[in-house]
């Protein structure tokens, strides 16, 4: 089997990165918002592993970034769901266009 | 402390002039504390008990003894003073030493910037050329020669009589609660405002607190401010003097500045004196920026030229020396001067006050008459020059100050309206501190000033002399006439200081201090009697009444009327033989002659018209003879040491020769040689016409005297004819010359509309809109920049939309841009 180079995973990240920010532009729904935020992130995971398997010199930094990225997801999740809970709680909704108060 | 006296006796004049400053500090903090207290006086404790021990609501007298007994100390010092200096035998630099002192004040920085002086480049190899000075320094000193020893003495004996007579003139201010019908005047011209002395209008009275403590506060301060001027060594801390001089008299004339005629006087005085130190204050600004020194020894060795160069003893020694700027430089590319072949050079040449080891003479007599260099930074240890114009400015701007403080045409408007203070302060003003202090200074200046200066100073004061004496002919307000008589006798000194009377200009600033002190004593002591009556036309015939002051006020009259034998006579008979032979030498400045000579009459006749309205005759107001009583003792007595100073103080033997005044020879070793180099042959002439002067001068007073005898005495005026309008000429005289008309009309009024308008300018919206010009200009356009930052925000508030989405497209996008740019750019 030959070896898989570089490139296909790169197409693959920025795939999954594309697909998170329009998901992201385009949901109205927060919970939906956040699943795409989880994409974007996956897709910069994709990428640091990938570069720490063929540059040599990344060797141990991509998987670190990767592992930090990883828990920085979980922590902002957290935060995130935090928010939306009491955003519920106030608007009875999850639609991010009721969020309109800091309009200028 | 003996040793340090003894090794700098010109240390006493300092102490001296300290003492009265400790005074000042001293009641300053007491007062201060006092009112600080006063909020807890009903609390009991410390600070009620502090509060009570200073006087509490009742002044206390014990600050005015004081005052005055440091004042009295200061005067002790100053005769000791005097008397040490006379019979000091020390003489040239040892002399300097023992009476004089310097510190640096505020220093300037090195000048190790400026290029060394020339002569320091071309004699590089000499070592006994002195190191120049490193830095310039306003400088603190002072400096004792005779002037100073006699002024001081002057002042400060005076300034004790004052003292004293002020314990018993200002008795009401210790009550609690003093009663001031003045207080609430409505505005009127300050003529009525004497009026409301007289009928006490119970609705319009004020009650204030007595101010004893505050009015020898400001005394002792006014007294130190003038002993400090005197004794200072450079022209900076006259400076400082002058203006403490001015702020005390702003104060003291506004004393009762409840009532408005005075703290307009006030204000009216500082004003105009602050018009004369714009003057000064050039004057000032060029001595420095030319000559390199305030120092009024150095500022003389910087201008006149030395008396010998390193060869030989120069022919014209304390000369100014005029020079041309010369077509090329020398070797080092400085530029040069020389010496006009014939007529006036354009600029005036400046002399190394530390005297290079190696120099020639810039004039005829000196080594060799060839050019002179000038480096272009002129430090005051090189040669410098100075252009003629500006240095006859400084002189004309130095004078206008002079101007101001003793009261010459034009600004001599203050004078007569100071007397809203307290009769006590126009003593002090008028003969020993504010207005001498103008003459001091002009005869301190007096080898600064070119000859025009001196021919503006000698026109400026006969001009001055004879309008204040036709003004004082016909007031009927007692302190008044002697406020003009007052201008009209600084007139006669300063006409003597233009025209090289240095001498007799002097001797009259100290004899007319005294007998004009005892003369405004008199007069206070009348208005005490008289219970703060000061028309002459309801007086008459208080002769009877209070005959002490009565006599005393004789003596001053016949002293200042020139009666011979008295103290006016020596110096106003010196001024008068000046003047003649200053005349008999320049034909074509005969006014300056005639009329001091018509004025010597005009003043024995206002004199003698005030003497006899105020003690002679019969009462015209019975009300007020019933009342009026003589003065206490402590009044009374300053009066009679005063009369006898009046008598004796120009004595000399033999006491019938003018010339043989003994106050006039202490006074001549004082003069500045530069005045027998630039008035020879005037003072040569002089002594030929010395008894013709006198003879005139003696005549006029006579006819003077006369005169007012026959009107005054004789015939008894009624109190009609007294109140009548008169004549034209006589309403002109009664109006001052309508000085302060034209400058109201020309000054006043269009400052204050200008400023009309410019307030009306800044006005806000309910003024009209046609009116609010700032609204449209300087407003306007910092309002439009406010304005349009405003806009430009509501343009970019659309774009806050608040919608996440639109925010992360607007990210997506942006940075999709930017790569793309990276993109096309990397290749």
């Amino acid at each position: 089997m030959n070896e898989v180079g570089l490139t296909p995973f790169l197409l693959l990240s920025a795939f999954l990165f594309a697909c998170g920010a329009v998901c992201v532009a385009s949901k109205r729904n927060a919970i939906g918002i956040l699943m795409g935020v989880e994409l974007i992130l996956n897709a910069a995971n994709v990428n640091l592993v990938a570069f720490a398997r063929f540059n040599t010199t990344f060797r141990l930094e991509g998987q670190v970034f990767a592992l930090m990225v990883v828990v920085l997801a979980a922590a902002e999740a957290a935060v995130a769901l935090a928010i939306f809970l009491n955003f519920y709680n106030n608007h009875a909704t999850v639609d991010v266009d009721e969020a309109k108060n800091l309009r200028g | 402390m003996f040793d340090w006296f003894q090794a700098v006796p010109g240390r006493l004049h300092v102490v001296g002039a300290l003492l009265p400053l400790a005074a000042f500090a001293l009641l300053l903090a007491a007062g201060g504390v006092r009112s600080l207290c006063r909020p807890f006086r009903e609390q009991g404790g410390f600070a009620s008990k502090l509060y009570w021990a200073l006087g509490g609501d009742i002044p206390l007298k014990t600050g005015a003894y004081l005052a005055t007994a440091f004042m009295a100390g200061s005067a002790l010092l100053g005769v000791i003073g005097l008397t040490n200096f006379l019979a000091d035998p020390s003489t040239g630099e040892q002399r300097a030493a023992r009476w004089g002192e310097r510190v640096d004040w505020v220093r300037l920085g090195p000048l190790e910037s400026a290029s060394p002086p020339v002569w320091q480049k071309q004699h590089a190899g000499d070592r006994f050329a002195p190191a120049p000075k490193p830095a310039l320094a306003l400088e603190l000193g002072y400096k004792i020669d005779h002037l100073t020893a006699v002024v001081f003495a002057m002042v400060t004996v005076i300034g004790t009589l004052i003292f004293v007579f002020s314990l018993g003139y200002m008795k009401d201010e210790t009550q609690k609660t003093v009663e001031d019908h003045a207080g609430h005047e409505p505005l009127a011209s300050s003529h009525d405002a004497h009026a409301g002395h007289a009928t006490p209008q119970a609705a319009h009275s004020l009650h204030r607190r007595g101010r004893f403590g505050r009015f020898f506060l400001y005394l002792s301060l006014f007294c130190f401010s003038m002993l400090n001027l005197v004794i200072a060594d450079n022209l900076f801390q006259v400076f400082v003097s002058w203006e403490l001089v001015g702020v005390c008299s702003f104060f003291l004339i506004g004393f009762y500045y409840e009532r408005p005629s005075a703290s307009r006087a006030a204000n009216k005085a500082f004003i105009v004196n602050r018009v004369g130190d714009a003057g000064f204050l050039v004057g000032m600004l060029i001595a420095w920026t030319y000559l390199g020194t305030l120092n009024f020894e150095e500022m003389t060795h910087r201008v006149r030229s030395p008396e010998r160069d390193s060869h030989t003893s120069l022919r014209n020694a304390n000369q100014f020396v005029r020079v041309n700027p010369s077509s090329e430089p020398n070797r080092y590319g400085v530029p040069q001067y020389e010496l006009p072949k014939q007529g006036e050079g354009s600029h005036l040449a400046l002399f190394p006050i530390v005297k290079p080891g190696h120099f020639d003479g810039i004039q005829a007599g000196g080594h060799k008459d060839g050019k002179v260099s000038v480096p272009v930074v002129a430090t005051y240890t090189s040669y410098g020059t100075i252009p003629y114009w500006l240095f006859v400015v400084m002189g004309i701007g130095i004078f206008f100050g002079c101007m101001g403080k003793s009261a010459q045409v034009p600004l001599q408007t203050w004078l007569p309206d100071a007397m809203e203070g307290p009769t006590p302060v126009s003593a002090l003003i008028h003969a020993a501190t504010m207005v001498a202090a103008g003459v001091y200074l002009v005869g301190r200046c007096f080898p600064l000033f070119a000859p025009e200066v001196l021919l503006t100073i000698a026109y400026i004061g006969a001009i001055t002399l004879f309008i204040s004496a036709t003004i004082a002919l016909v007031q009927t307000d007692i302190k008044r006439v002697l406020a003009y008589s007052t201008c009209s006798q600084l007139g006669f000194m300063m006409l003597a200081l233009g025209i090289g009377g240095w001498v007799a200009g002097l001797l009259h600033l100290i004899t007319h201090a005294f007998f004009k002190a005892l003369l405004f004593l008199c007069s206070g002591s009348v208005i005490h009697g008289c219970h703060h009556e000061q028309d002459l036309r309801k007086m008459g015939g208080l002769k009877a009444k209070m005959s002490i002051t009565a006599f005393t006020m004789l003596v001053g009259v016949l002293a200042i009327s020139g009666a011979p034998l008295l103290s006016g006579w020596y110096s106003k008979d010196m001024i008068l033989s000046s003047a003649l032979g200053y005349v008999s030498v320049h034909p074509e400045h005969v006014l300056l002659f005639a009329l001091p000579v018509v004025t010597a009459g005009m003043t024995a006749y206002y004199m003698f018209r005030l003497w006899f309205l105020a003690f002679t005759g019969t009462p015209r107001d019975q009300h007020i003879h019933d009342h009026a009583h003589e003065s206490p003792r402590v009044m009374t007595t300053p009066l009679i040491v005063l009369a006898m100073f009046s008598i004796g103080i120009a004595w000399g033997w033999p006491v019938w020769e003018a010339e043989a005044s003994t106050l006039g020879h202490v006074l001549h070793s004082a003069e500045p040689i530069s005045v027998k180099t630039d008035f020879a042959t005037e003072q040569k002439a002089e002594h030929h016409v010395h008894l013709y002067a006198g003879a005139i001068a003696l005549g006029m007073a006579a006819m003077g005297a006369y005169l007012a005898f026959s009107v005054f005495y004789q015939k008894t005026p009624s109190r009609d004819s007294l109140h009548a309008t008169g004549p034209g000429w006589y309403r002109f005289l009664l109006g001052k010359w309508y000085f302060d008309e034209a400058y109201d009309a020309a000054i006043v009024k269009p400052t204050l509309n200008l400023a009309h308008a410019a307030a009306a300018a800044d006005k806000r919206p309910p003024e009209p809109e046609s009116r609010r010009f700032d609204w449209f200009t300087l407003d306007g356009i910092l309002n439009a920049i406010g304005q349009s930052a405003g806009a430009l925000g509501l343009v970019f508030r659309a774009a806050q939309t608040g919608l996440i989405r639109s925010y992360v497209l607007a990210l997506a996008l942006t940075a999709a841009l930017l790569l793309g740019m990276l993109a096309v750019l990397a290749k």
